[in-house]
């Protein structure tokens, strides 16, 4: 997926010399293309994201297509106010790029884990809000949010686990929920658990996993654009299945698993278990992996969690 | 009444400050009168909006950072027929639209501030924006000296000062208080010019109530064109222009009555300012 990102940078840059790529100083080697093919569109503004968003925002106001790059526990969480203010405020159409959300930075602790950052920003109006689970989704997120006449954030995690979609994505709308897998035919037998897994980012994957392993009678769908979000096809997939799995490596608080639950308690008719972070920061250093089991995050921990909760609401 | 030759004369938007003050009941008069011969230079010798459009695409630009001051801007605007009198008589009446600090919305006004330390960045991407455009537009920024406390100006201070934004032009209201009383109290910043000098910034110093001192010290700034982002350090006086405001911190805070806003105008038409 940086590779895929790095591309998109590429190919947005050499079709419109308005948009300029600004970091703080992050992102060794990802920019390397960019800089060699448009090297005046790019900005290494310092460690200075303060300045980085307000510089950006002035730029935005007379025509240039900011695309503002980060680490996620940075663009968006330190500059929150920054983005609130100088850009959604306005409007202004320029697109904020957090690498590295969740427990990536699993090795560097708290500084750069980043599991808060979609409750932040989803109360900022004018904000759109894209998680891409693969290189895919990662094209149509950046092809929406440049079409898009407002400030947009892509949230990147997980980069490396592997392709979601074999084949190019057709007729999405911005808001829309793709299905990334069915039930499989012998769902309607008695006993095989009835599920829509509806995961984000890293953890679409994850759902994919826990359907092929054991949960056959879930479909899948992937959540490429939290903010905004199709309400209707939520509440059209919860006239079918009652019971609700959101899956993201975030808060519990806030993220999709609130919105899932927010717009499904208007219909009355769900259940849904929210799989994310306990409220709580990483207790240990370690792998990737390690992390996800500390936070209850990897395919057996969920498989006991959604056994437990269905055997309560069923 | 009197009767003003001269545009934008600084009697004439103290007394604005004052209706629109008294009016809303509103705060910060003594943060609006401390830059009023500063803004009226600006507007009156050096802003230039093809059209009288105040969004033209080859106006200059005015950020006023310091979104406290907000008032004095108003009053400028009514000078140029983009604020009403009308929205001078109904301020912060219900449904209306100026706001107690700066508001992008309003024409007129390039930021929404208030929240300090956002306007100086977001000028100092105007300035940059404007460069890498080859326009020859200036960006003026009015910050004030409280507001240097914080951090995301010296970020800005830095970016400008690497890539020499020459068409940057900083002005520091240095009214030597903040909100909560004298900076010198609060955080000690030293001396403003010799903290930019260091950011690699040309530093002017100025009595920010003498017009023709401020005039001047822009024109030869431009004239000269350094390639250098520019600050102009403009000493004033917080309340500036009411006697019983003058250098009294309370009027960041405190609302006219019947009887202070009577005196304060009597006090300035009386005056020769």
């Amino acid at each position: 997926m940086r590779d895929a990102l790095s591309k998109i940078l590429v190919r947005h840059g050499v079709s419109d010399s308005s948009v300029i790529v600004l970091t703080g100083d992050h992102g060794y080697e990802l920019f390397d293309s960019f800089r060699s093919q448009c090297p005046e569109q790019f900005i290494n503004a310092g460690i200075a994201e303060q300045n980085m968003i307000g510089m950006a925002a002035g730029m935005a106001k007379i025509g240039f297509r900011p695309y503002i790059y980060g680490l996620s526990a940075f663009i968006p969480m330190r500059v929150l106010e920054q983005i609130k203010i100088d850009l959604a405020h306005d409007a202004l159409p320029a697109i904020l790029i957090g690498d590295g959300a969740g427990l990536v930075y699993s090795h560097l602790g708290s500084s750069h884990q980043c599991t808060e950052d979609i409750a932040a920003t989803r109360a900022i109006p004018n904000l759109e809000i894209y998680s891409p689970c693969d290189s895919r989704e990662l094209d149509l997120c950046f092809s929406s949010a440049r079409e898009s006449k407002t400030t947009a954030y892509i949230r990147i995690g997980k980069a490396d686990r592997g392709e979601v979609h074999s084949n190019d994505i057709h007729n999405w709308k911005k808001g829309d929920l793709i299905k990334v897998a069915d039930a499989d035919e012998e769902a309607n037998a008695v006993g095989t658990l009835k599920l829509a897994f509806i995961a984000t980012g890293s953890m679409v994957r994850t759902a994919l996993n826990l359907k092929i392993n054991s949960f056959t009678g879930a479909e899948v769908w992937s959540v490429p654009t939290l903010k905004p979000i199709n309400r209707d096809q939520i509440l059209a997939i919860s006239e079918k299945i009652r019971t609700f799995v959101v899956l993201e490596e975030h808060s519990v608080f806030g993220g999709l698993g609130s919105i899932v639950a927010e717009i499904l308690s208007e219909s009355g008719r769900s259940n849904v278990l929210r799989i994310g972070i306990q409220d709580r920061f990483s207790e240990k250093c370690g792998s990737y992996e390690y992390l996800l089991k500390e936070h209850q995050l990897d395919e057996n921990s969920i498989s006991i969690k959604i056994y437990r909760f269905t055997s309560t609401t069923a | 009444m009197t009767i003003f030759l001269k545009k934008f004369a600084p009697k004439r938007l103290r007394e604005l400050v004052l209706k629109m003050a008294f009016n809303g009941q509103a705060v910060h008069i003594g943060c609006a009168f401390s830059i009023v011969e500063i803004l009226a230079v600006l507007y009156r010798r050096f802003l230039k909006y093809p059209d009288n459009d105040p969004n033209s695409k080859n106006r200059d630009f005015l950020v006023l950072s310091k979104g406290h001051g907000v008032m004095a801007q108003y009053a400028c605007l009514h000078e140029l027929g983009w604020v009403s009198d009308e929205m001078i008589a109904n301020y912060f009446a219900d449904g209306s639209i100026l706001n107690g600090l700066s508001d992008s919305r309003i024409a007129g006004l390039e930021v929404t501030s208030g929240s300090l330390g956002h306007g100086f960045s977001v000028g100092v991407g105007i300035a940059y924006g404007l460069t890498r455009l080859n326009k020859s537009q200036k960006v003026y920024v009015l910050v004030g000296d409280g507001e240097l406390n914080e951090g995301a100006i010296w970020e800005g201070a830095m970016f400008a000062s690497h890539h020499k934004l020459s068409n940057l032009i900083v002005i520091v209201d240095e009214n030597s208080f903040q909100a909560m009383g004298e900076t010198e109290n609060i955080l000690n910043l030293g001396s403003t010019s010799r903290k930019f000098e260091s950011f690699g910034f040309e530093v002017k110093e100025v009595d920010g109530h003498n017009e023709s001192q401020i005039e001047n010290t822009i024109s030869k700034i431009i004239e000269e064109n350094n390639p250098l982002p520019k600050v102009i350090i403009a000493k004033t006086v917080k309340g500036k222009g009411v006697n019983f405001m003058e250098g009294d911190n309370k009027w960041h805070y405190t609302r006219l009555n019947d009887k202070t806003y009577k005196d304060a105008l009597d006090y300035l038409n009386s005056s020769v300012l």
